[in-house]
């Protein structure tokens, strides 16, 4: 036990990058509720993806480069995967450079019933967007975003003073 | 939705092509830049999904009033078959004796048609890459006691796309299959050149499926990931209908004729222009007087939701198509059934607690319809809904996780 720990460990040291794993958490019932109610007053995007949508490996290029861009800009990550695919996950939005976003996971499998809490109108087609104006307002988008359009809705909340 | 929501969609798609070349432009980018992050297999990605359990069960009635189940349980398609409506079940049979990924998620399902003694099974085998799969097919003509091997039916051997396969049989025993198929795009990416979509290719079998015709394009620029239906008009000519891309990005339904001389059709203009994967596809029954009857679902700024419509004339002219379900209860998923001149559609909504069945019907070749009553319900996972018939009476067929798999007939 002990001498694989200390491998591990020496492993961990040679090799890890000096930010932990990006944690991806559980979204169950209820989680929306916890996400929104942490941001009462304030603006944020969230954005629905999953490792299997073609598309929305190019939004999460398209986002990557606005986190970079606008630094204060808060982004929520939702996947519609599984939680046994967390390390993929993970992986992937660190292959992004979107490792310090929020990041969750679909921790349900009915999840007619997630998305009914995230949205009634919503009918599971990825990429999904929402923009939460500050008195949580809800622009809602399916498919790619428009950089330009979006960075117009971004620029007053995130730009820089 | 706003004004400044259409705005934000973009335009122009870049379909799937990126995404195999961004692949491998992804790894070599991980390995260079930030060499303590492993990059992420997406064939493992794509195998692990393979790997997950399908809760999708398909079924038919052959002329005796027996029902048969095409079920994927692990790397195998199953066949059983039921003589009290699917309260007890034959023991499975095993279809491919070797083991394959067989896809059974979102729009991807098994296809079974019993026609005269005969049982006729298609499937989408998954490949090592991601998204991309080949046509399989094979029969059984011992009354499901055993099956053929399995042959390949896409006669292009790409590890690309070729999915989403329909099956119909006719009375002259010809065996139809139409799919979902990206060799025009691939084709097009070896000379740098631009396609829109996937292709919908088809082909036919005049020896009972021991050997299939080469390869036909019904159509060029389908959307990429939404089932497509068939059913056979009353000539025994089958008619395919699939959400398709118009002018630049617009993803509406077509319908074709596979006579070999007809053009595709449009049957909808919900002008839904969307960069995105809806895996919601429509469905066609055609009744004994010849009338089509579409269901679909679009979800564009103007026209959204779940649409009926039909067409007496083989597509020259359409009834003014009815919207139908509740938009705010993800009305989805819709299929549609003609029995003589009665017209079922069944779909899925989800209440707030549970995911329910709506049904809907007419006695009049859909001209009136009834209000929409609610079938049945599940308080967890389900498949969609499919609509099966024994020659006298609709069924809805239905598989869920907590009650598992349900036949229920409707009243006429």
């Amino acid at each position: 036990m002990m001498p694989r720990i200390f491998l591990t460990l020496a492993l961990l040291l040679a090799l890890a990058p000096p930010v932990a794993a990006q944690e991806i958490k559980p979204f169950i019932s209820g989680s929306i509720k916890e996400i929104t109610e942490a941001r009462q007053g304030k603006p944020f995007i969230l954005s629905m993806w999953s490792l299997t949508c073609t598309h929305c490996r190019e939004e999460l290029s398209l986002l990557s480069g606005m986190v970079k861009k606008y630094p204060n800009l808060d982004l929520v990550l939702i996947a519609t995967d599984t939680p046994e695919e967390s390390e993929a996950i993970a992986l992937t939005l660190g292959q992004s450079g979107l490792d310090h976003a929020q990041a969750w996971v679909f921790a349900d499998p009915f999840a007619e019933r997630l998305r009914f809490e995230i949205d009634r109108k919503w009918h599971g087609e990825l990429p999904r967007t929402y923009l939460y104006d500050p008195t949580h307002a809800i622009t809602a988008i399916s498919g790619k975003l428009d950089r330009q359009r979006l960075e117009q809705w971004m620029n007053p909340y995130f730009g820089r003073s | 939705m706003s004004n400044s929501t259409i705005a934000l969609l973009l335009a122009a798609t870049l379909a799937a092509c990126p995404a195999l070349a961004e692949e491998h432009a992804g790894h070599a980018k991980s390995g260079a830049a930030a060499p303590v992050v492993a990059p992420v297999d997406r064939g493992k990605v794509w195998k692990d999904m393979l790997a997950k359990p399908s809760l999708a069960i398909t079924t038919a009635f052959d002329g005796k009033g027996r029902l048969w189940l095409a079920t994927i349980r692990g790397r195998y398609l199953y066949i059983s078959h039921s003589d009290d409506r699917g309260n007890t079940l034959s023991a499975p049979v095993k279809v491919n004796v070797e083991p394959e990924d067989i896809l059974g998620d979102g729009e991807n399902r098994p296809k079974i048609v019993v026609r005269k003694g005969v049982v006729y099974v298609s499937y989408t085998r998954g490949l090592e890459k991601p998204m991309t799969g080949d046509i399989r097919f094979s029969r059984s003509l011992d009354s499901g006691r055993s099956f053929s091997v399995p042959l390949t039916v896409n006669d292009n051997r790409e590890i690309i796309s070729h999915r989403f396969e329909t099956l119909w049989v006719n009375d002259r025993g010809q065996i139809y299959l139409a799919w979902l198929d990206k060799r025009d795009l691939s084709a097009a990416q070896r000379e740098n050149k631009l396609y829109n979509g996937a292709a919908v290719y088809y082909t036919v079998s005049d020896d009972g499926g021991a050997s299939f015709r080469p390869n036909l394009k019904a159509a060029d620029h389908s959307c990429e990931c939404c089932r497509v239906a068939m059913a056979l008009d009353i000539d025994g000519t089958p008619v395919i209908f699939w959400r398709h891309i118009y002018g630049k990005n617009e993803r509406d339904h077509a319908m074709l004729r596979l006579d070999g001389k007809s053009s595709p059709i449009r049957v909808s203009y919900d002008r839904w222009e969307v960069d995105a994967c809806p895996h919601h596809g429509g469905a066609l029954s055609i009744a004994p007087d010849g009338v089509y009857h579409f269901v679909w679902f679009d979800n564009a700024p103007e026209r959204h939701g779940l649409f009926y419509a039909h067409s007496a004339d083989r597509g020259n002219r359409f009834s003014a198509p009815l919207n139908f379900g509740n938009f705010e209860a993800q009305a989805g998923h819709p299929h549609v059934l003609s029995l003589g001149k009665a017209v079922h559609v069944v779909w899925k909504e989800f209440d707030g607690q549970n995911s329910v069945i709506m049904w809907m019907s007419s006695a009049d070749g859909g001209k009136a319809w009834q209000a929409p009553r609610q079938i049945t319900a599940t308080a967890g996972a389900s498949d969609h809904p499919l609509l099966v018939a024994d020659g006298a009476q609709a069924y809805l067929s239905w598989n869920t996780a907590r009650e598992g798999f349900r036949l229920i007939g409707m009243a006429p």
